[in-house]
């Protein structure tokens, strides 16, 4: 860069000046005046400098609100040609180095005994094992018992829990610091769910990883603390505004809760976007045999994060685009994530082998299904359990193959059809037209469907039945 | 001053193409540009542009990030603060800058500003108050004067449509921050001003001590229709007796901000956790197949207080030492309300199928209540196990189902703590069904009072008369 003279007089490029005048006035020798020609590049009028008084005081830089308005004059520009302040005042490249990827590192678990913990201590801990150190939440029933043990567990990790003011402020703590690259969750039930999601729409359109564990409980409105699965549409259909999905994991047992958050964390950091948790609060409050996984992770440090550090600072986290090609191109590569993360789809199959009468359900009723099936075996009906562990993508290949045995399908589900909506939905997506009858086993209000009501239903007594599709 | 703060070609402003390469987006005579150049000399001066994050809010300045060579983060509308801390709280040693507009900090953001000023973390926040909503086309911001005429206050800024926020004093009044100024561009006084309290505020930061707030008073132009010279004026003479000039707060407190740095170690997190690798005793010969094949349902039902759910886990993770699979569940829905406390347990020879007990083998009932409702759905051949002190009418059972009532509570009382009558629930649990060993229960307690060994021994004690009231009723 050339050196500069001490006390330099303004310099000023015509072509980089809008004629505001804010220089007029700071002038004390009145050396600055308003022009009066248009300059033909910008239809504005620059201000034009007669520097004979002037001191070099630099009180007219000072006042120009533009970067690349009055400089103070470069030595050379004696010979300077009207072109690129690039080349008036010289090309500077960062100094910094392109980002590369920190790699993560798997560090090997040593065998231990099973923990005897509850569904949402269990998901925390699948945090911490899949390296999140860092947990921002707002205190909502039935999820809270996640975010106390991560406010006790946390300072002992050299992690941070803050309570955020509210879900909107949580979901952009998460979006900072999910933005700086690094791993971090919140615990939330529907209420909050609801204020995040306009969160959750930036991270989307940003790009920013975090993983949301939704701990379902009664609705609409403030409804209750009971557990219902009518999240499932908010989740898969409804991620705020804009073209919005993302992965959305149903465990059903405390043991899956920690296997899903921690796989959530793989998936938020793999497509970088928002991963759901959905659990219901049955879930979240049962007591279960957990076993942890062989291995933990110790995170890296993505190339894109905004960490804040001299790697990184080329990196922009931001969702907006003014430019209308510009953001169809954003929105053709979400699209291809989202195509992507189809294979994601999972699903656990529970005597599907030679199932006559397979029950779709995810969650704790897919628990109360399971029984269902077992008992439904003993009276002779060939009945067997499909069980999502992704509704969104719906695992529609790994239903597809039960379908030709199926006679019928049983939907079992604490939400008015909502998780019926997504099979349907992807059904009709696929372009499938035969499919056996679909009904209904449901219940709303913070009551699941019980095991011999699913039972009534798979032998056909009506008063349990919704038919819903023929 | 010349600074390399700013990109040499502003790439991210229509790629950089043509004068935007070089011209801002904001209009002839904005003080956006000044608030700006200020932030970036500050920044060179400091020589912090490598550790610079620089969040952008939503309004006019929504677009900081084409021009700040730094780290750039761009927020939803008012939740700069937010995203700010985010990124502040992953890596301390950045240097957070949250730059607003007044509608965004003063109206939308409101909660976030304040809770993150009252949070104190350093971080610097710069606001930019120019009395009006620039990018969405000239309404009425929440710091419009009054009087003032706008897109949506058409006759003037009445009463009704509220009066003002001093944001400066808002949060100046606050015990989270360190430093608050008010600011102005309206002459070169108040400019070098302006540039030194954007300097100062990141300092602060810089050196650990607190957060930061320095409002900006503005000129808007365009939204103003008029001059930017007549702009400046207003600014002096209408803005300035509304929102005083001057320091609001200024405190000096030690540098603080030291957050540990997280820790992957495996021993650490596996004593936070409190796994262990530690193989618990086993006693039972197998699975107790003679109350169930597989699975067991037990149901546990009484008052909040009762112990009922503790007495639950201690049957869950009995089962569990044992190498079975076992789960509980607290009740929930309408029959969990009105003091009453139920809970699910099953222990499965492999895996339990269905957590909910409606139907369960054996039924602990603490009161006559849960007596009265569960009794009857207890399995044939199972087990009713009941508090004799307070229970005196057992309601019909299923054929085949045995009941025994064992006075948990007089027993407790009697020992001197009422609260263990669960434990005295479990050691009639274990007399009368065989479910575990006497050895597997008692594991299960010591483990779960592992942490308040003082009270192991008249948990033991509590056990062993729960026994001893089913084996010798007649004491």
């Amino acid at each position: 860069m050339p050196q500069v003279k001490e006390r330099p007089k303004p310099f000023l490029f015509p072509e980089f000046c809008k004629g505001c005048g804010r220089c007029i006035s700071a002038c004390p020798k009145h050396c600055i005046a308003m022009g009066e020609e248009v300059n033909p590049m910008t239809g504005l009028v620059p201000v034009v400098l007669d520097l004979e008084q002037c001191n070099g005081c630099a009180l007219c830089i000072d006042a120009c609100p533009e970067p690349y308005g009055l400089q103070p004059t470069p030595a050379e520009v004696a010979d300077f040609e009207l072109q690129d302040p690039e080349k008036l005042f010289g090309l500077r490249h960062t100094e910094a180095p392109a980002p590369v990827d920190i790699p993560d590192e798997w560090i090997p678990l040593p065998a231990c005994e099973p923990l005897v913990i509850k569904g949402n201590y269990a998901a925390a801990i699948g945090a911490l094992l899949a390296g999140c150190r860092h947990f921002f939440g707002y205190p909502i029933t039935p999820s809270t018992e996640g975010a106390e043990l991560m406010a006790k567990f946390l300072p002992k990790l050299g992690g941070t829990y803050l309570q955020a003011v509210s879900e909107v402020a949580t979901v952009n703590h998460m979006y900072g610091c999910g933005g700086a690259g690094l791993r971090c969750m919140t615990f939330t039930s529907g209420p909050g769910f609801s204020l995040m999601v306009e969160g959750i729409s930036y991270m989307i359109g940003a790009e920013v990883p975090g993983v949301f564990v939704n701990i379902m409980r009664g609705g609409p409105g403030l409804g209750n603390i009971a557990p219902e699965q009518s999240d499932i549409k908010l989740a898969c259909r409804g991620l705020g505004h804009g073209n919005t999905h993302a992965v959305v994991l149903t465990p059903s047992t405390p043991q899956e809760m920690l296997d899903l958050t921690l796989l959530a964390f793989d998936l938020a950091f793999k497509y970088r976007n928002p991963v759901i948790v959905l659990g219901d609060g049955y879930l979240g409050q049962m007591t279960g045999k957990v076993k942890l996984p062989p291995k933990m992770l110790k995170p890296g440090l993505p190339s894109w994060a905004v960490y804040g550090d001299e790697m990184h600072r080329k990196n922009l986290i931001s969702s907006i685009d003014l430019d209308e090609h510009d953001l169809e191109l954003h929105n053709l590569d979400i699209n291809r994530k989202y195509e992507a993360m189809k294979s994601e789809a999972r699903a656990d199959l529970f005597m599907c082998e030679d199932a006559e009468t397979v029950f779709v359900a995810c969650g704790t009723p897919s628990r109360m299904a399971k029984g269902a099936v077992e008992d439904l075996r003993k009276e002779g009906i060939k009945a067997g359990l499909f069980r999502p562990l992704t509704v969104w993508p719906f695992p529609l290949p790994q239903l597809l193959p039960l379908l030709p045995r199926a006679q019928r399908i049983v939907v079992v589900e604490a939400s008015p059809g909502q998780l019926r909506d997504e099979l349907l939905l992807a059904l009709s997506q696929e372009g499938i037209s035969k499919y056996p009858r679909i009904e209904s086993v449901t219940h709303m209000g913070g009551i699941l469907p019980q095991q011999h009501e699913i039972m009534a239903a798979a032998l056909g007594r009506q008063e349990a039945l919704q038919e819903v599709h023929a | 001053m010349s600074t390399t703060v700013f990109y040499d070609r502003f790439e991210r402003h229509s790629h950089g193409q043509g004068l935007k390469g070089h011209a801002t987006h904001y209009c002839p005579g904005c003080g956006h540009g000044l608030a700006h150049k200020f932030l970036a000399e500050a920044i060179d001066e400091l020589g912090i542009q490598n550790r610079t994050v620089a969040i952008s809010p939503v309004g006019c300045s929504v677009f900081l990030y084409y021009y700040f060579d730094v780290g750039n983060s761009q927020a939803a509308h008012g939740r700069a603060p937010a995203v700010a801390i985010g990124h502040k709280l992953a890596n301390p040693e950045s240097i957070v800058v949250s730059y607003q507009g007044d509608g965004d900090l003063a109206s939308i953001g409101l909660a976030e500003i304040v809770s993150t000023a009252q949070l104190g973390v350093p971080i610097t926040v710069i606001f930019v108050n120019n009395a009006i909503y620039g990018m969405t086309g000239g309404q009425m911001a929440p710091t419009t004067l009054m009087g003032m005429k706008t897109a949506t206050s058409p006759h003037g800024r009445d009463i009704y449509m509220g009066k003002p926020m001093k944001m400066a004093e808002l949060i100046a009044g606050l015990d989270g921050p360190i430093y608050v100024e008010r600011v102005a561009l309206f002459d070169a006084k108040q400019r070098n001003r302006a540039k030194k309290a954007i300097l100062k505020g990141l300092k602060l930061q810089v050196e650990k001590r607190g957060f930061s707030f320095i409002e900006v008073l503005a000129e808007c132009p365009t939204h103003l229709k008029m001059t930017p010279e007549e702009t400046e004026k207003w600014v002096k003479e209408q803005m300035q007796p509304n929102f005083p000039l001057g320091v609001k707060k200024d405190l000096t407190p030690d540098p603080w901000f030291e957050p540990p740095k997280p820790s992957f170690e495996i021993d650490q997190l596996l004593k936070v956790v409190g796994a262990s690798s530690d193989a618990p005793i086993r006693s039972a010969k197998g699975f107790p197949s003679h109350i169930a094949p597989h699975d067991i349902a037990i149901k546990l039902a009484g008052s909040g207080g009762d112990g009922a759910q503790t007495a639950a886990m201690l049957i869950a993770r009995a089962g569990i030492n044992e190498g079975f699979d076992a789960t509980h569940i607290p009740s929930y829905g309408p029959e969990s309300r009105g003091g009453t406390s139920y809970a699910d347990v099953h222990v499965a020879e492999t895996e339990v199928l269905n957590p909910a007990a409606p139907a369960p083998h054996i039924l602990i009932a603490f009161n006559a209540p849960s007596l009265a409702k569960f009794g009857p759905a207890v399995k044939a051949g199972g087990t009713v196990l009941y508090d004799s002190s307070v229970i005196h009418e057992v309601p019909k059972v299923a054929a085949g189902v045995r009941v025994v009532g064992v006075p948990f509570a007089q027993i407790a009382v009697d020992l001197g703590k009422a609260m263990v009558k669960n434990i005295v629930a479990l050691g009639a649990l274990h007399a009368a069904t065989g479910i575990f060993p006497k050895e597997t229960f008692l594991t299960a307690i010591r483990l779960t009072l592992k942490d308040k060994c003082a009270l192991i021994p008249l948990n033991e004690e509590a056990f062993a008369w729960g026994i001893k009231s089913v084996e010798e009723p007649a004491n």
